[in-house]
Protein backbone atom coordinates (compact mmCIF):
# COMPACT_ATOMS: atom_id res chain seq x y z
CA UNK A 1 0.00 0.00 0.00
CA UNK A 2 2.83 2.23 0.89
CA UNK A 3 4.78 1.60 -2.16
CA UNK A 4 2.48 2.27 -4.33
CA UNK A 5 1.38 5.21 -3.00
CA UNK A 6 5.01 6.39 -3.51
CA UNK A 7 5.18 5.35 -6.99
CA UNK A 8 1.85 7.10 -7.35
CA UNK A 9 3.89 10.22 -5.69
CA UNK A 10 6.97 9.72 -7.98
CA UNK A 11 5.00 9.18 -11.34
CA UNK A 12 3.27 12.80 -10.37
CA UNK A 13 6.56 14.19 -9.36
CA UNK A 14 7.61 12.97 -13.01
CA UNK A 15 4.84 15.27 -14.53
CA UNK A 16 2.56 12.26 -15.10
CA UNK A 17 -1.11 13.51 -15.43
CA UNK A 18 -3.43 10.46 -14.80
CA UNK A 19 -1.79 7.71 -12.31
CA UNK A 20 -4.14 4.59 -12.23
CA UNK A 21 -3.58 1.43 -9.97
CA UNK A 22 -5.00 -1.78 -9.72
CA UNK A 23 -3.82 -4.24 -6.89
CA UNK A 24 -5.20 -7.34 -8.12
CA UNK A 25 -5.24 -9.15 -11.37
CA UNK A 26 -8.96 -8.81 -12.14
CA UNK A 27 -9.12 -5.13 -11.36
CA UNK A 28 -5.74 -4.66 -13.79
CA UNK A 29 -7.50 -6.58 -16.38
CA UNK A 30 -10.64 -4.76 -16.73
CA UNK A 31 -8.59 -1.23 -16.14
CA UNK A 32 -7.02 -2.24 -19.64
CA UNK A 33 -10.20 -3.27 -20.97
CA UNK A 34 -11.79 -0.21 -20.06
CA UNK A 35 -9.25 2.99 -21.04
CA UNK A 36 -5.71 3.61 -22.78
CA UNK A 37 -2.85 3.47 -21.42
CA UNK A 38 0.63 5.41 -22.65
CA UNK A 39 2.71 2.97 -20.11
CA UNK A 40 2.04 0.51 -17.45
CA UNK A 41 4.44 -0.55 -14.19
CA UNK A 42 3.89 -3.88 -13.52
CA UNK A 43 4.60 -6.17 -10.76
CA UNK A 44 4.97 -9.46 -11.00
CA UNK A 45 3.41 -10.81 -8.23
CA UNK A 46 -0.33 -8.97 -7.12
CA UNK A 47 -1.55 -10.03 -4.18
CA UNK A 48 0.04 -13.29 -3.77
CA UNK A 49 -0.62 -14.30 -7.97
CA UNK A 50 1.50 -14.03 -10.76
CA UNK A 51 0.35 -10.88 -13.07
CA UNK A 52 1.15 -12.79 -16.35
CA UNK A 53 -2.87 -12.17 -17.48
CA UNK A 54 -1.90 -8.22 -16.77
CA UNK A 55 1.32 -8.51 -19.05
CA UNK A 56 -0.31 -10.52 -21.78
CA UNK A 57 -3.48 -8.16 -21.67
CA UNK A 58 -0.97 -4.89 -21.86
CA UNK A 59 0.86 -6.79 -24.99
CA UNK A 60 -2.17 -7.23 -26.92
CA UNK A 61 -2.68 -3.90 -26.38
CA UNK A 62 -0.06 -2.68 -27.48
CA UNK A 63 1.04 -0.83 -23.99
CA UNK A 64 4.41 -0.42 -23.31
CA UNK A 65 5.24 -1.91 -19.87
CA UNK A 66 7.92 -2.60 -17.34
CA UNK A 67 8.41 -4.63 -14.27
CA UNK A 68 9.02 -4.30 -10.78
CA UNK A 69 9.71 -7.02 -8.70
CA UNK A 70 10.94 -7.34 -4.99
CA UNK A 71 12.41 -10.57 -5.91
CA UNK A 72 16.24 -10.13 -6.64
CA UNK A 73 17.01 -13.13 -8.33
CA UNK A 74 15.98 -15.33 -11.17
CA UNK A 75 13.90 -13.34 -14.02
CA UNK A 76 10.21 -12.11 -14.08
CA UNK A 77 7.81 -13.79 -16.37
CA UNK A 78 8.70 -16.68 -19.47
CA UNK A 79 8.02 -14.85 -23.01
CA UNK A 80 8.89 -11.03 -21.56
CA UNK A 81 12.34 -11.63 -20.57
CA UNK A 82 12.68 -8.72 -23.22
CA UNK A 83 11.09 -6.03 -20.98
CA UNK A 84 12.87 -3.60 -17.68
CA UNK A 85 12.63 -5.11 -14.84
CA UNK A 86 12.61 -2.56 -11.67
CA UNK A 87 13.29 -4.12 -8.69
CA UNK A 88 12.26 -3.25 -5.18
CA UNK A 89 13.64 -0.80 -3.68
CA UNK A 90 14.74 1.25 -6.29
CA UNK A 91 15.52 5.09 -7.17
CA UNK A 92 13.69 7.83 -8.21
CA UNK A 93 16.04 8.25 -11.08
CA UNK A 94 16.01 4.80 -12.55
CA UNK A 95 11.76 5.05 -12.00
CA UNK A 96 12.48 8.11 -14.36
CA UNK A 97 14.73 6.86 -16.90
CA UNK A 98 12.44 3.34 -17.20
CA UNK A 99 9.61 4.87 -18.28
CA UNK A 100 11.20 7.04 -20.11
CA UNK A 101 12.63 4.23 -22.16
CA UNK A 102 9.29 3.07 -23.20
CA UNK A 103 7.66 6.21 -24.27
CA UNK A 104 8.06 7.49 -27.42
CA UNK A 105 10.41 10.22 -27.87
CA UNK B 1 19.45 -66.57 0.34
CA UNK B 2 16.85 -66.62 -2.51
CA UNK B 3 17.85 -68.75 -5.14
CA UNK B 4 18.30 -67.68 -9.00
CA UNK B 5 17.44 -69.70 -12.21
CA UNK B 6 20.97 -69.23 -14.30
CA UNK B 7 24.21 -68.81 -11.61
CA UNK B 8 27.98 -68.64 -12.66
CA UNK B 9 30.22 -70.59 -10.57
CA UNK B 10 31.71 -67.25 -9.31
CA UNK B 11 28.45 -66.00 -8.16
CA UNK B 12 28.14 -69.21 -6.47
CA UNK B 13 31.27 -68.60 -4.71
CA UNK B 14 30.56 -64.87 -3.64
CA UNK B 15 26.89 -66.02 -2.33
CA UNK B 16 28.72 -69.07 -0.66
CA UNK B 17 31.06 -66.23 0.96
CA UNK B 18 28.42 -64.46 1.93
CA UNK B 19 26.87 -67.64 3.34
CA UNK B 20 30.15 -68.35 5.01
CA UNK B 21 30.25 -65.14 6.79
CA UNK B 22 26.72 -65.85 7.94
CA UNK B 23 28.30 -68.77 9.59
CA UNK B 24 31.24 -67.21 10.86
CA UNK B 25 29.81 -64.21 11.86
CA UNK B 26 26.81 -64.31 12.91
CA UNK B 27 25.28 -61.36 14.90
CA UNK B 28 26.93 -59.16 12.39
CA UNK B 29 25.18 -60.37 9.92
CA UNK B 30 21.45 -60.14 11.31
CA UNK B 31 22.39 -56.86 11.99
CA UNK B 32 23.15 -56.03 8.30
CA UNK B 33 20.14 -57.94 7.62
CA UNK B 34 17.83 -55.89 10.20
CA UNK B 35 19.79 -52.22 10.00
CA UNK B 36 17.80 -49.62 8.85
CA UNK B 37 19.92 -48.23 6.89
CA UNK B 38 19.46 -50.15 3.27
CA UNK B 39 22.90 -52.23 1.91
CA UNK B 40 24.21 -54.50 -0.28
CA UNK B 41 27.16 -56.77 -1.25
CA UNK B 42 28.36 -56.85 -4.54
CA UNK B 43 30.84 -59.40 -6.20
CA UNK B 44 33.87 -57.31 -7.33
CA UNK B 45 35.41 -60.45 -9.62
CA UNK B 46 32.41 -59.84 -12.03
CA UNK B 47 31.41 -56.96 -14.70
CA UNK B 48 29.69 -54.90 -13.81
CA UNK B 49 29.70 -55.76 -9.75
CA UNK B 50 26.29 -57.94 -9.57
CA UNK B 51 24.76 -57.54 -6.12
CA UNK B 52 25.00 -61.03 -4.08
CA UNK B 53 23.60 -59.76 -1.06
CA UNK B 54 20.87 -57.27 -0.45
CA UNK B 55 19.08 -56.42 3.44
CA UNK B 56 15.71 -55.91 3.87
CA UNK B 57 16.24 -52.35 4.38
CA UNK B 58 17.34 -51.99 0.78
CA UNK B 59 14.25 -53.69 -0.56
CA UNK B 60 11.81 -51.49 1.06
CA UNK B 61 13.49 -48.53 0.05
CA UNK B 62 13.39 -50.06 -3.84
CA UNK B 63 10.35 -52.38 -3.59
CA UNK B 64 12.18 -54.79 -5.20
CA UNK B 65 11.72 -58.45 -3.86
CA UNK B 66 14.97 -60.02 -3.34
CA UNK B 67 15.02 -62.55 -5.90
CA UNK B 68 14.50 -59.26 -8.39
CA UNK B 69 17.55 -57.76 -6.84
CA UNK B 70 20.13 -60.73 -6.54
CA UNK B 71 22.44 -61.13 -9.58
CA UNK B 72 21.79 -57.85 -10.97
CA UNK B 73 24.78 -55.30 -12.09
CA UNK B 74 25.08 -52.78 -9.25
CA UNK B 75 23.71 -50.02 -11.01
CA UNK B 76 20.86 -51.29 -12.41
CA UNK B 77 18.89 -48.98 -9.88
CA UNK B 78 19.85 -45.64 -11.18
CA UNK B 79 17.57 -43.48 -12.53
CA UNK B 80 19.90 -42.59 -16.20
CA UNK B 81 22.04 -44.90 -16.74
CA UNK B 82 23.98 -42.98 -18.98
CA UNK B 83 24.57 -40.00 -16.65
CA UNK B 84 27.89 -40.00 -17.46
CA UNK B 85 28.54 -37.77 -14.48
CA UNK B 86 26.90 -40.05 -11.85
CA UNK B 87 28.35 -42.93 -13.45
CA UNK B 88 31.66 -41.23 -12.74
CA UNK B 89 31.21 -40.50 -8.77
CA UNK B 90 29.87 -44.41 -8.57
CA UNK B 91 33.53 -45.53 -9.96
CA UNK B 92 35.60 -42.99 -7.79
CA UNK B 93 33.46 -43.99 -4.90
CA UNK B 94 34.27 -47.90 -5.99
CA UNK B 95 37.88 -46.96 -7.05
CA UNK B 96 38.93 -45.12 -3.45
CA UNK B 97 35.47 -44.72 -1.45
CA UNK B 98 35.06 -41.19 0.29
CA UNK B 99 34.00 -39.85 3.45
CA UNK B 100 30.49 -38.05 1.71
CA UNK B 101 29.62 -40.77 -0.31
CA UNK B 102 28.34 -40.28 -4.23
CA UNK B 103 24.93 -38.66 -4.51
CA UNK B 104 23.26 -40.46 -7.24
CA UNK B 105 19.54 -40.45 -8.48
CA UNK B 106 17.43 -44.37 -8.17
CA UNK B 107 14.10 -45.30 -9.70
CA UNK B 108 12.11 -47.83 -7.51
CA UNK B 109 10.36 -50.80 -8.65
CA UNK B 110 7.32 -48.40 -9.02
CA UNK B 111 9.14 -45.71 -10.80
CA UNK B 112 9.25 -42.92 -8.64
CA UNK B 113 12.88 -41.96 -8.28
CA UNK B 114 14.64 -40.53 -5.01
CA UNK B 115 18.30 -39.53 -4.61
CA UNK B 116 20.63 -41.61 -2.37
CA UNK B 117 23.97 -40.87 -1.44
CA UNK B 118 26.10 -44.62 -1.76
CA UNK B 119 29.17 -45.47 0.31
CA UNK B 120 31.01 -48.32 -0.72
CA UNK B 121 33.98 -50.10 0.68
CA UNK B 122 36.19 -53.04 -0.78
CA UNK B 123 36.16 -56.40 1.11
CA UNK B 124 39.60 -58.10 0.81
CA UNK B 125 40.63 -61.58 1.13
CA UNK B 126 43.67 -62.61 3.06
CA UNK B 127 45.84 -61.77 -0.41
CA UNK B 128 44.67 -58.64 -0.07
CA UNK B 129 42.54 -58.78 -3.15
CA UNK B 130 38.99 -57.05 -3.61
CA UNK B 131 36.72 -59.59 -3.73
CA UNK B 132 33.61 -57.93 -2.80
CA UNK B 133 32.21 -54.35 -2.39
CA UNK B 134 29.99 -53.42 0.42
CA UNK B 135 27.70 -50.71 -0.13
CA UNK B 136 25.08 -48.88 2.30
CA UNK B 137 22.75 -46.19 0.82
CA UNK B 138 21.15 -42.81 2.48
CA UNK B 139 17.76 -42.00 1.34
CA UNK B 140 18.03 -38.10 0.77
CA UNK B 141 14.60 -37.60 -0.05
CA UNK B 142 13.72 -35.49 3.24
CA UNK B 143 17.10 -33.73 2.49
CA UNK B 144 16.30 -32.76 -1.08
CA UNK B 145 13.05 -32.15 0.79
CA UNK B 146 13.65 -29.54 2.90
CA UNK B 147 16.75 -28.18 0.96
CA UNK B 148 13.77 -26.95 -1.55
CA UNK B 149 11.70 -25.85 1.40
CA UNK B 150 14.74 -23.76 2.81
CA UNK B 151 15.32 -22.00 -0.54
CA UNK B 152 11.84 -21.52 -0.98
CA UNK B 153 11.75 -19.88 2.42
CA UNK B 154 15.10 -17.73 1.43
CA UNK B 155 13.41 -16.79 -1.63
CA UNK B 156 9.89 -15.57 0.35
CA UNK B 157 12.37 -13.88 3.16
CA UNK B 158 14.26 -11.91 0.01
CA UNK B 159 11.13 -10.89 -1.50
CA UNK B 160 9.50 -9.94 2.02
CA UNK B 161 13.11 -8.02 2.59
CA UNK B 162 12.67 -6.16 -0.97
CA UNK B 163 9.17 -5.12 0.00
CA UNK B 164 9.60 -4.14 3.29
CA UNK B 165 12.62 -1.67 2.13
CA UNK B 166 10.54 -0.02 -0.51
CA UNK B 167 7.99 0.44 2.09
CA UNK B 168 10.10 2.26 4.30
CA UNK B 169 11.82 4.22 1.33
CA UNK B 170 8.23 4.40 0.98
CA UNK B 171 7.50 6.04 4.60
CA UNK B 172 10.67 8.07 4.47
CA UNK B 173 9.90 9.68 0.69
CA UNK B 174 6.63 10.87 2.30
CA UNK B 175 7.84 12.02 5.65
CA UNK B 176 10.20 14.27 3.82
CA UNK B 177 7.51 15.27 0.98
CA UNK B 178 5.10 16.82 3.87
CA UNK B 179 7.94 18.14 6.50
CA UNK B 180 10.17 20.72 6.13
CA UNK B 181 11.02 20.82 10.59
CA UNK B 182 13.69 17.57 10.93
CA UNK B 183 11.84 17.03 14.30
CA UNK B 184 8.68 16.38 12.37
CA UNK B 185 10.17 14.17 9.74
CA UNK B 186 12.66 11.89 12.37
CA UNK B 187 9.17 12.13 14.31
CA UNK B 188 7.07 10.96 11.22
CA UNK B 189 9.29 8.34 10.13
CA UNK B 190 9.55 6.87 13.52
CA UNK B 191 5.92 6.39 14.60
CA UNK B 192 5.41 4.55 10.61
CA UNK B 193 8.43 2.43 11.10
CA UNK B 194 7.51 0.95 14.85
CA UNK B 195 3.92 0.57 13.39
CA UNK B 196 4.93 -1.39 10.53
CA UNK B 197 7.13 -3.50 13.34
CA UNK B 198 4.58 -4.40 15.50
CA UNK B 199 2.45 -5.29 12.35
CA UNK B 200 5.44 -7.76 11.37
CA UNK B 201 5.59 -8.94 14.84
CA UNK B 202 2.13 -9.43 15.03
CA UNK B 203 2.03 -11.20 11.68
CA UNK B 204 4.79 -14.14 12.70
CA UNK B 205 3.13 -14.51 15.55
CA UNK B 206 0.71 -15.56 13.18
CA UNK B 207 3.19 -17.70 10.87
CA UNK B 208 2.53 -14.82 8.11
CA UNK B 209 -1.15 -16.56 7.33
CA UNK B 210 -3.75 -14.24 8.43
CA UNK B 211 -4.35 -12.12 11.57
CA UNK B 212 -7.52 -10.85 12.90
CA UNK B 213 -8.89 -7.76 12.64
CA UNK B 214 -9.33 -7.10 16.49
CA UNK B 215 -5.31 -8.04 17.01
CA UNK B 216 -4.40 -6.16 14.16
CA UNK B 217 -6.45 -2.84 15.79
CA UNK B 218 -5.04 -3.76 19.45
CA UNK B 219 -1.44 -4.16 18.08
CA UNK B 220 -1.45 -0.95 16.36
CA UNK B 221 -3.33 1.12 19.26
CA UNK B 222 -0.66 -0.14 21.89
CA UNK B 223 1.88 2.12 21.80
CA UNK B 224 -1.30 4.92 22.29
CA UNK B 225 -3.42 3.11 24.78
CA UNK B 226 -1.59 1.10 27.11
CA UNK B 227 1.88 2.54 26.72
CA UNK B 228 0.70 6.16 26.05
CA UNK B 229 -1.80 5.71 29.68
CA UNK B 230 -5.12 6.01 27.36
CA UNK B 231 -6.47 2.09 27.61
CA UNK B 232 -9.76 3.21 29.52
CA UNK B 233 -10.29 6.25 26.81
CA UNK B 234 -10.30 3.88 23.57
CA UNK B 235 -13.01 1.30 23.23
CA UNK B 236 -12.62 -1.69 20.66
CA UNK B 237 -15.50 -3.81 19.57
CA UNK B 238 -15.63 -6.60 17.11
CA UNK B 239 -15.19 -9.83 16.35
CA UNK B 240 -11.67 -11.28 15.11
CA UNK B 241 -11.80 -11.09 11.68
CA UNK B 242 -8.99 -12.33 9.25
CA UNK B 243 -7.42 -10.52 6.84
CA UNK B 244 -4.61 -11.71 4.91
CA UNK B 245 -0.93 -10.59 5.61
CA UNK B 246 -0.88 -7.89 3.16
CA UNK B 247 -4.12 -6.37 4.48
CA UNK B 248 -3.36 -6.65 7.83
CA UNK B 249 -0.06 -4.74 7.36
CA UNK B 250 -2.20 -1.97 5.74
CA UNK B 251 -5.08 -2.02 8.37
CA UNK B 252 -2.36 -1.44 10.82
CA UNK B 253 -0.87 1.07 9.46
CA UNK B 254 -4.06 2.93 8.95
CA UNK B 255 -4.76 2.45 12.48
CA UNK B 256 -1.08 4.10 13.34
CA UNK B 257 -2.42 7.04 11.46
CA UNK B 258 -5.60 7.53 13.10
CA UNK B 259 -4.04 7.21 15.99
CA UNK B 260 -1.30 9.39 15.55
CA UNK B 261 -3.91 11.78 14.41
CA UNK B 262 -6.05 11.75 17.82
CA UNK B 263 -3.00 12.24 19.53
CA UNK B 264 -2.08 15.29 17.52
CA UNK B 265 -5.38 17.23 16.85
CA UNK B 266 -8.16 14.85 18.10
CA UNK B 267 -9.64 13.29 21.33
CA UNK B 268 -6.70 11.66 22.70
CA UNK B 269 -5.30 15.27 22.36
CA UNK B 270 -6.57 16.58 25.84
CA UNK B 271 -7.80 14.85 29.23
CA UNK B 272 -11.27 13.28 28.38
CA UNK B 273 -11.75 12.28 24.94
CA UNK B 274 -12.29 9.25 24.14
CA UNK B 275 -12.28 7.08 20.85
CA UNK B 276 -14.60 4.45 19.49
CA UNK B 277 -13.66 1.46 17.16
CA UNK B 278 -16.69 -0.72 16.23
CA UNK B 279 -17.30 -3.11 13.08
CA UNK B 280 -20.03 -5.94 12.03
CA UNK B 281 -20.52 -7.32 8.99
CA UNK B 282 -23.04 -7.28 6.55
CA UNK B 283 -24.42 -9.17 3.89
CA UNK B 284 -25.28 -7.51 0.54
CA UNK B 285 -25.89 -9.82 -2.99
CA UNK B 286 -22.04 -9.14 -3.66
CA UNK B 287 -20.56 -10.95 -0.49
CA UNK B 288 -20.98 -10.09 2.95
CA UNK B 289 -19.08 -6.65 3.87
CA UNK B 290 -16.94 -5.39 6.99
CA UNK B 291 -18.34 -1.98 7.84
CA UNK B 292 -16.07 -0.11 10.78
CA UNK B 293 -16.10 3.11 12.60
CA UNK B 294 -13.82 5.22 13.93
CA UNK B 295 -15.80 7.65 15.85
CA UNK B 296 -14.10 10.31 18.86
CA UNK B 297 -15.66 12.18 21.41
CA UNK B 298 -15.47 14.56 23.81
CA UNK B 299 -12.05 15.99 21.84
CA UNK B 300 -11.55 19.43 21.12
CA UNK B 301 -13.81 21.40 18.17
CA UNK B 302 -12.60 19.73 14.83
CA UNK B 303 -11.28 22.06 12.31
CA UNK B 304 -11.40 20.80 8.65
CA UNK B 305 -7.70 20.67 7.76
CA UNK B 306 -6.60 23.00 5.08
CA UNK B 307 -4.62 20.09 3.07
CA UNK B 308 -4.95 16.43 3.16
CA UNK B 309 -1.99 15.02 5.10
CA UNK B 310 -0.13 12.02 4.09
CA UNK B 311 -2.84 10.22 7.29
CA UNK B 312 -5.74 11.00 5.35
CA UNK B 313 -4.30 9.78 2.10
CA UNK B 314 -3.28 6.59 3.29
CA UNK B 315 -6.85 6.05 4.45
CA UNK B 316 -8.91 6.85 1.71
CA UNK B 317 -6.55 6.50 -1.12
CA UNK B 318 -4.05 3.68 -0.12
CA UNK B 319 -6.24 1.38 2.31
CA UNK B 320 -9.22 1.57 0.15
CA UNK B 321 -7.42 0.72 -2.92
CA UNK B 322 -5.31 -2.49 -0.86
CA UNK B 323 -9.08 -3.61 0.21
CA UNK B 324 -10.62 -3.02 -2.66
CA UNK B 325 -13.49 -0.71 -0.75
CA UNK B 326 -13.82 2.39 0.33
CA UNK B 327 -12.78 4.45 3.32
CA UNK B 328 -13.74 8.21 4.23
CA UNK B 329 -12.56 10.82 6.83
CA UNK B 330 -15.83 12.89 7.83
CA UNK B 331 -13.99 15.88 10.30
CA UNK B 332 -17.20 16.44 12.26
CA UNK B 333 -17.01 19.43 14.63
CA UNK B 334 -17.66 16.96 17.45
CA UNK B 335 -15.27 14.20 16.55
CA UNK B 336 -13.92 12.88 13.84
CA UNK B 337 -15.31 9.89 12.00
CA UNK B 338 -13.69 7.24 10.00
CA UNK B 339 -16.22 5.15 8.18
CA UNK B 340 -14.49 2.07 6.49
CA UNK B 341 -16.47 -0.31 4.02
CA UNK B 342 -14.27 -3.44 2.59
CA UNK B 343 -14.98 -7.01 1.38
CA UNK B 344 -15.00 -9.09 4.26
CA UNK B 345 -12.13 -11.53 3.33
CA UNK B 346 -13.28 -14.80 2.69
CA UNK B 347 -13.17 -17.45 5.35
CA UNK B 348 -12.85 -14.36 7.74
CA UNK B 349 -14.13 -15.99 10.77
CA UNK B 350 -11.51 -16.54 13.57
CA UNK B 351 -12.16 -20.11 14.14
Amino acid sequence: MLIIMMIESMLTDLGCESVTTAATVVQATALIDGQAFDAAMLDVNLNGTNSRPVADALAARGVPFFFSTGNGNHHSMEGYGDRAILRKPFMYQDLAATLTGLLPR
Amino acid sequence: MAKIASKSDEQRDAEANVEGFEEKLGPFVVAAETTRMAMVFADARQLGNPIIFANDSFLSLTGYDRKEILAQNFNFLMAHVADAEALARIKAEFESGSDCGAEVLYRRKDGSEFWSDVFISPVRNKNGDVVQYFASFVDLTRHKEALTQSRMLIDELNHRVKNTLATVQSIVWQALRTNSNPIAIRSAIESRLLALSLSHDLLTRENWKSAGLLDVVHNALAPFGVAGGRADRITIKGENIRFPPQAALALGIAFNELATNAMKYGSLSNEKGSVLIEWKTAPTPEGDRLILHWRERDGPQVKLPSHRGFGSRVIERGLAHELQGTAHLDYRPDGLVCAINIPTPLGALDG
